[in-house]
């Protein structure tokens, strides 16, 4: 053949080497025509070393010191096969460490046996929540399918990346290098331990891991160390992200979400059976085979708030309700894969009651909301404000600001970025030495889509309409996260 | 006559059973993360690995300070180890309340399984002549 035309062929032969796969095309078409939203879901190839955010708005307030440690998925892509499902992307752990009105950003991915697997094969292999894998997945007990992607504890020095369905993962919580996967104790060891332990007012940890209908609730010392473990049996075999808890009780919410049949990825485990309703079953902490049951109307819900009893012994606590669980099954996937629309509508922030004689009820604050957080001092006992994410709608399937309700007043205040902003869930920060309840700040990071990259607010808790009174900016994207903690 | 028979004699020298010039041994050394109990140790050729009675068992004393057992007298092929190591020596792997090994347990080739044993496609390695592995069980 001529030189010229040999020299066309090499040049198709290495632009097809570029694009290699289809997962590469279907990455790059993502990128270009994929929704705007669609930074909340790239994927981050390495860890970021730390480095100084900068501030474009406002001024530290003083007294803010500490560090927003939070979790979620950075990594979904792969040339051999992907991640298909929001909750299965690799963990990376991030720190926003404020100190003297200047903010240091660093993140590192959990270093997991998937992520090593996974990286060493190029593809993601290991089935998860809602990614199926394949015959390639190396998978010799729970741990070994952790993504580590979902939540915080921090137990002093070290942080612990929360999952569902196996062990914390010890990092250190300076350098946020990997440790070791917690064994709680030598036969408790894999029991799983979920995303959100709830803190009781007496200091000490509660949590729970679940297998189909039972339960195995860990109480814990702050730093990490067991008091006891044990294994209650449900009523139900529910899909259980999130439980919680008042001063005396735990709280373990049913949603008609149930086990159906063996099946992976977990997902599909479950079917959607509303004629069940929804029940609630309240557990003495002191005797956890003392218990009551509760009806409610169906819903389904991933996130509650911490709960609290009133003086005549009812109790309350709020939730990010939503109809059905086609967020989980379908809008997560529709998350990752950076385009379409997200079915159902968004979760609204609703209140539990739950009265002494028996009776249970709903009211709803009429607010589309998720991720609820409230103030630390008050987890477990009486309280009347809840912090949420907020302005997801059909259209535009993630947050765009947040929103404090108050249950007392029954008003929402309320701060919107615009869609411009992708908003993630805020932590309640106490101010030093201060005791009401709106004596506070909110700290969330969030995705500025307009300038390419992420953000860090805070906002007083008693004036959120005025928008944030500080924010830095760093000079990279990170994905959107899952959930946070704060250590002042 | 004495011909005849030295030539029968040369023929059973030639032709030597397999036994006489094929014996195969493994050598299986364990490193464990604990030096208590023992390491339970079964080696399975094909037709057994799936669920059938070893080829050969051994039990391996961790904790009077051993760690590798041989054995000897294999025909050569295709062979799987699967091992656990009874930390608490109990004679049993335990469990955790949800059942999942506490005990660390392992298989030839490190190989790790599906949501499962290792298959034999992951743990099968030759043996012939004298062959060594040594498998991480921790």
């Amino acid at each position: 053949m001529t030189p010229s035309r040999r020299h066309f062929l090499m040049g198709a032969a290495a632009l097809s080497a570029a694009v290699a796969t289809p997962e590469m095309v279907r990455a790059a078409i993502a990128q270009e025509v994929g929704a705007s939203w669609a930074l909340a879901t790239a994927d981050l190839e390495g860890d970021i070393a730390p480095r100084a955010m900068r501030l474009v708005h406002g001024r530290a307030p003083a007294g803010l010191e500490g560090t927003l440690f939070r979790n979620g998925p950075a990594k979904f892509r792969r040339a051999g096969g992907s991640a298909t499902h929001w909750f299965d992307g690799d963990g990376l752990m991030r720190s926003f460490t404020m100190s003297d009105g200047a903010v240091t950003l660093a993140a590192r991915f959990a270093d997991t046996p998937k992520r090593r697997t996974e990286t060493e094969l190029d593809a993601v292999v290991t089935p998860g929540f809602g990614t199926a894998g394949d015959g390639r997945a190396r998978v010799g007990s729970p741990d070994d399918a952790s993504a580590a992607n979902t939540a915080v504890m921090v137990t002093g020095d070290k942080v612990w990346a929360l999952w569902e369905a196996g062990s914390p993962l010890q990092m250190d919580a300076s350098t946020l290098a990997t440790e070791q996967f917690v064994t709680l104790r030598d036969d408790l060891k894999g029991m799983p331990f979920q995303a959100h332990p709830r803190f009781a007012p007496d200091g000490t940890v509660w949590n729970v891991g679940m297998s189909g209908d039972r339960a195995i609730v860990w109480h814990l010392n702050h730093d990490g160390s067991l008091i006891d473990a044990q294994v209650l049996r449900l009523p139900r075999a529910s899909y259980l992200h999130d439980f919680t808890a008042t001063e005396r009780h735990l709280i373990f919410l049913l949603q008609p979400w149930v086990f159906d049949h063996e099946a992976m990825p977990y997902s599909t485990q479950f079917a959607w059976k509303p004629e069940l309703g929804t029940q609630v079953l309240v557990v003495d902490k002191a005797d956890l085979t003392s218990t009551r049951t509760y009806e409610l109307p169906s819903f389904s819900f991933f996130h509650l708030g911490d709960a609290w009893a009133e003086a005549d012994g009812t109790i309350r606590f709020d939730v990010a309700a939503n109809r059905d669980a086609s967020f989980a099954i379908e809008g997560a996937r529709v998350l990752v894969a950076g385009r379409g629309g997200v079915p159902g509508e968004p979760s609204v922030l609703k209140l539990v009651t739950l009265r002494s004689n028996g009776q249970a009820e709903m009211t709803s604050s009429g607010v589309t909301a998720e991720f609820p957080k409230g103030d630390p001092r008050r987890a477990g006992l009486e309280r009347s404000l809840t912090v949420h994410v907020a302005g997801e709608r059909g259209g535009r399937p993630l947050p765009n600001g947040l929103a404090v309700q108050d249950w007392k007043s029954g008003r929402s205040h309320a701060f919107s970025f615009g869609d411009d902003q992708i908003m993630e869930e805020a932590v309640f920060v106490p101010k030093p030495g201060a005791a009401a309840e709106r004596d506070a700040w909110l700290v969330a990071p969030s995705i500025n889509l307009a300038e390419g990259v992420t953000e860090l607010h805070v906002f007083d808790v008693a004036s959120i309409e005025g928008g944030p009174v500080a924010t830095w900016r760093a000079d990279v994207a990170l994905p959107a996260g899952f959930h946070g903690a704060w250590r002042g | 006559m004495i011909r005849t028979a030295l030539l029968a004699a040369a023929a059973l020298l030639v032709a030597a059973p397999a036994l006489a010039s094929d014996p195969a041994s493994v050598a299986l050394t364990f490193d464990t993360g604990a030096s208590t109990g023992a390491v339970m140790v079964a080696l399975y050729d094909e037709a057994s690995y799936g669920g059938g009675q070893p080829v050969r068992a051994a039990r391996i004393d961790v904790a009077a300070g051993e760690h590798s057992v041989t054995f000897e007298g294999l025909p050569a092929g295709d062979y799987g180890v699967k091992a656990f190591h009874d930390l608490n020596g109990n004679g049993r792997m335990d469990t955790n309340p949800f059942g999942m090994p506490t005990e660390p347990y392992a298989f030839s080739n490190n190989a790790v399984g599906n949501m499962g044993p290792a298959s034999w496609d992951r743990a099968k390695f030759a043996i012939d002549g004298a062959t060594a592995q040594t498998i991480s069980i921790r």
